[in-house]
């Protein structure tokens, strides 16, 4: 079959597609590319045409520098503590141990719950007067006192980034499991006789094997990261005292709460350009492992 | 003092013993080639004198010391993978030199036994590459280099040339010989190809089940198997087996159906009683065509005849048993013929019918 009609009619298979992908993001896309240049409140007309208003405004306003400083600590945090704890779980469970089907069907429920079912659990377990994290640190005798978790603008994010944790290492343990049991068993008991300890065996024999899926695990997990939304407006609105406030929660009162929707816009806009820069290197680093091998 | 010596090994799995009681030992400069079919527990033996798989039961013992609760890399072995299992991320140079470097032999030292290594098995400008750049024979080589380098008391090898192309496993099959001989190594070798074991080993142990059925030099696992599971595991094509009994003389055995008579060695002549079922063993390749008197005399059927270029062979059977000579390319030889045949009787091996051991 010529190529040229094998494209053409890839083309058209796709064609459906394309239209309802044209549909849903292209043109909601261009009009907020529109609206990020006017002062178009939410309800009422049009607005006028304001130029790079918005963006300098945004770009040199604090509002936007401090959401942008607490979504990146909050990525980093959480993605990093993500991949630590998924690492070390995938290790345990690598290992031959009674009951260890069991656990690891019992380790994927974080993850499998709703994000607004865990952030409420999260809510009721940092609760000022009857939390059970209180109790637990003031039966311990590693606080005096019962404190807000969530009220304080020092502990929230902290707070929030322990939540997401819980609920997200999981998916990073099981990609990194998956990754642990394509380690040949031959390379592991060469560096046995070869008298590696066993960091060294880590170091040699499980990190070239791991740390392919786990980048990818990375980079999607930072990319979710930056975009949190719901963990937070169900925990804390953004607050205390914008503590929380990240860039989608900056970008939702901005356009909903305040009603500016031009302004809202243009934020929306910087943080899909920081998503997709993301997103860019994701594919750039599966198309380099694809072509490696 | 034996260089390693294995006694009552056993190793269970739940239910199932995988090994039922090995014992051997191996002297200083032995190659010793455990054959047998897939699953017959030759890996797991060789973990266990690696120290990587703890027996149920039974000691290995190296250069007279125990090794019971000694770790793999404390018991002076090298061992070589079937998969090569190199490190990943690490230059053909680390990897040769990753076991000194593990024992923190300082890196001048190191560095030389590398490149001494590299020198013998010719990969020396393959030293800075990595292993995802070589061919497979390219890595097997720096996986037996990794070995050398470290100058074990003992060489362990599983399934090393299985992975390669037949071209390729000859040439490192000859390799492996010449650095025996040269290294003057104590080597334990899995396989469970025949024609490999009969050319590397000085000694080859046949294992089934679990257990050691016979032990022995190559020619003395060929020529007199001691029973007829090595009997049809030894050769391409393996021995001819020919149930029979002992006929109303005495003196000579006939097979169960179709013609001839092959003479009985005077010593199972005077034990046995005629009548007796025995059952005779025959080499195709000491199969000949032949009118010479005296000579033992069967006849077979041709159903098919291959030639391989440096040889005949004639597939059919004798009586309704089936046999196979190996002949002469020039033996003139039809489909559908019958010929008679003869051998040396002391080629013969005879076997109990029941037990299947030799019994001469
Ligand atoms: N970890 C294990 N658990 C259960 N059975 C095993 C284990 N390792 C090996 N076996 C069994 O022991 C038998 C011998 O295995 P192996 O030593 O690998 O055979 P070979 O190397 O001769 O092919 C096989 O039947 C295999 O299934
Ligand atoms: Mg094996």
């Amino acid at each position: 079959m010529p190529s040229a009609w094998i494209t053409t009619r890839a083309w058209l298979l796709m064609l459906p597609l394309l239209v309802v992908m044209v549909a849903v993001v292209s043109w909601p896309m261009a009009e907020t590319v529109r609206l990020s240049f006017t002062d178009a409140k939410l309800v009422g007309t049009g607005g006028a045409y304001v130029g790079f208003d918005n963006y300098a405004k945004l770009l040199t306003g604090r509002p936007f520098l401090l959401a942008l400083k607490t979504t990146t600590l909050f990525a980093v945090l959480s993605v990093a503590l993500e991949v630590l704890a998924g690492v070390l779980a995938a290790l345990l469970l690598d290992q031959e141990f009674r009951g260890r089907t069991l656990v690891r069907a019992l380790m994927i429920l974080p993850w499998a719950l709703p994000t607004v079912v865990n952030a409420m659990l999260w809510r009721l377990i940092y609760n000022p007067e009857y939390g059970a994290l209180n109790s637990l640190l003031l039966q311990t005798g590693l606080i005096s006192g019962y404190r807000s978790w969530l009220g304080e603008p020092t502990s929230a994010l902290w707070a929030i980034v322990a939540a997401d944790v819980w609920k997200n290492f999981p998916l990073v343990a099981l990609i990194a499991l998956a990754a642990l049991q394509a380690v040949p068993r031959d390379v592991k008991a060469a560096a046995i006789v070869d008298g590696a300890g066993a960091f060294a065996r880590f170091r040699i024999v499980t990190w070239p094997y791991l740390v392919g899926p786990l980048t990818i695990a990375v980079v999607l997990r930072t990319i979710e990261a930056f975009k949190v939304f719901d963990i937070i407006w169900v925990m804390t609105r953004g607050g205390p005292a914008n503590a929380t406030r990240t860039l989608s929660i900056l970008v939702y009162q901005e356009a909903f709460s305040f009603q500016r929707a031009g302004s809202g816009a243009s934020m929306a806009l910087l943080v899909t350009l920081i998503v997709t820069l993301f997103a860019v290197s994701y594919i750039a680093i599966l198309r380099r492992s694809a072509a490696g091998s | 003092m034996n260089t390693l010596e294995l006694s009552g090994i056993t190793k269970r799995y739940g239910a199932m013993e995988t090994l039922k009681g090995i014992d051997l030992s191996l002297e200083a400069g032995e190659f010793l080639v455990l054959l047998g079919a897939s699953g017959c527990g030759k890996s797991t033996l060789l973990n266990i004198i690696a120290g990587l798989i703890e027996p149920t039961d039974g000691d290995v013992r190296i250069a007279g010391r125990s090794m019971r609760g000694v770790h793999p890399k404390n018991r002076d072995i090298a061992m070589v993978f079937q998969s090569y299992a190199l490190y990943p991320n690490l230059t053909v140079a680390r990897n040769i030199g990753f076991g000194l470097e593990m024992r923190k032999v300082p890196a001048a030292e190191r560095a030389a036994a590398v490149r001494r290594a590299a020198e013998i098995l010719q990969i020396e400008p393959l030293l800075e590459r990595r292993p995802s750049e070589l061919s497979g024979g390219q890595r097997q080589r720096v996986a037996i280099g990794r070995a050398l380098v470290r100058d074990p008391k003992v060489f362990l090898f599983d399934e090393p040339l299985s992975n390669l192309d037949a071209k390729l496993r000859l040439e490192t099959r000859t390799e492996l010989k010449r650095l025996h001989h040269a290294l003057k190594a104590t080597v334990v070798y899995v396989t469970h190809d025949q024609v490999e074991a009969m050319t590397l080993a000085t000694r080859i142990a046949v294992m089934r089940d679990g257990r050691i059925e016979q032990i022995g030099t190559p020619r003395e696992i060929y020529d007199r198997p001691a029973n007829l599971y090595v009997a049809g595991f030894m050769g391409s094509p393996p021995m001819n087996v020919l149930k029979g009994s002992i006929t109303d003389d005495s003196l000579s055995w006939a097979p169960l159906d179709g013609s001839g008579r092959l003479p009985l060695p005077p010593a199972l002549r005077d034990s046995l009683r005629p009548g007796t079922a025995l059952t005779v063993g025959i080499r195709p390749e000491r199969v000949g065509l032949s009118s010479t008197a005296g000579a033992a005399q069967l006849t077979m059927t041709v159903d098919v005849v291959e030639l391989t270029g440096a040889e005949i062979l004639a597939v059919g059977q004798v009586g309704s048993q089936p046999f196979i000579a190996n002949l002469d390319p020039d033996a003139a030889v039809e489909p559908g013929a019958t010929l008679p045949f003869a051998m040396d009787p002391a080629s013969l091996r005879w076997f109990d019918a029941d037990s299947g051991k030799a019994l001469t």
